[in-house]
């Protein structure tokens, strides 16, 4: 029994007594107060908004501008396409023709004799689709012209 | 393909002309320009082609706009070419997409140019994306006729008898 004789020592507080415990909330530090925030949102928001509206009042101008000198040179153009484009149109039936010419049966412009347009007058062009215009060319020809977005 | 052999296709001889051989940013150097000297030319070709909407009525038009475009390159080329490339060069460099913005100091030179020794004014700001009006000479092609069906129905006499309905209106609350 003496062994358990030894001087205990409590387990006590600190000499002064134990540090207030922090409860109180530390708020951050406040650089704006809420009337100065909303100001400055109103503020930046018209000002971006002036600027967003010069803006869009310049690529506005820009663009009726390029608009308009793709315009005025667009009739040039489409003169050129069409003389083009009916020459080709000859050179494909003319391409028809021949390649079809030991077919019995076989008429130019329609499936051996039936009509694609059955009520248009006869002497009326309809513009074939980009496959057919494109049938005789060679495939790079093809591919070329139906990717010409992608490749320039 | 579509085009029979009754479709009258005009020969390579009708549609072979000097064709305007220039590049993009040249085109668009002298855009404003060749479309007020061309203006006549331009209208009426495009007026043919909204109308007729066929390409082989208004092929003559069509040479006859190429022609005017020739023509006005020429006179260009003869009085202020070096303005001209200057301009144009400027087109072509400066952006991706010819952007006529960039340029505005050669421009001015150019319209100077022009304007001294072809007597052609730029145009007012979007001239040419403006509604205008052409009087042509060409008559106006027909409205194609409403269709007449032989077999069609035949309608009520105007004197017929109309009884009110019997179950008040088709209305599907009003039935029954």
């Amino acid at each position: 029994m003496e062994a358990c004789q030894v001087a205990r020592k409590q387990d006590l507080p600190p000499p002064g007594g134990y540090k207030p415990i922090p409860y109180k909330r530390v708020p951050a530090k406040t650089f704006f107060s809420g009337y100065t925030m909303f100001a400055g949102y109103l503020g930046i928001t018209a000002a971006a908004a002036y600027l967003y509206y010069k803006n869009y009042k310049q690529i506005t101008k820009d663009q009726i501008e390029m608009r308009s000198a793709k315009m005025a040179i667009f009739p040039m153009l489409m003169a050129e396409r069409d003389r083009a484009f009916l020459k080709q149109l000859r050179r494909n039936r003319e391409a028809e023709r021949e390649l079809m010419k030991d077919v019995p049966g076989w008429e130019v412009g329609t499936y051996y004799g039936e009509k694609v347009y059955n009520l248009l007058p006869p002497d009326t062009l309809v513009e074939p689709i980009y496959h057919e215009y494109y049938a005789h060319s060679r495939p790079y020809e093809w591919y070329q012209r139906a990717y010409l977005k992608l490749r320039s | 393909m579509v085009v029979s052999m009754d479709v009258h296709l005009p020969e390579d001889s009708e549609l072979t002309v000097n064709e305007v051989n220039l590049s993009t940013s040249t085109l668009l150097a002298g855009a404003f320009h060749l479309g007020k000297y061309c203006e006549n030319a331009n209208n009426e070709f495009m007026l043919c082609r909204m109308e007729e909407k066929d390409p082989r009525k208004c092929i003559n038009e069509g040479k006859a706009v190429t022609a005017c475009t020739m023509e006005f390159f020429r006179k260009v080329k003869k009085s202020c070419l070096d303005e001209f490339n200057q301009y144009s060069n400027c087109v072509d460099k400066s952006s991706g997409d010819y952007s006529l913005k960039h340029c505005r100091k050669t421009q001015g030179v150019f319209d100077k140019c022009v304007f001294e020794k072809l007597n052609i004014e730029r145009p007012a700001f979007g001239y040419f994306c403006e509604a205008r009006v052409h009087d042509s000479k060409r008559p106006k092609p027909l409205e194609e006729p409403k269709a007449v069906y032989p077999d069609a129905t035949p309608a009520l006499p105007e004197d017929a008898d109309k009884k009110p309905a019997r179950f008040g209106s088709r209305f599907y609350w009003m039935t029954e």
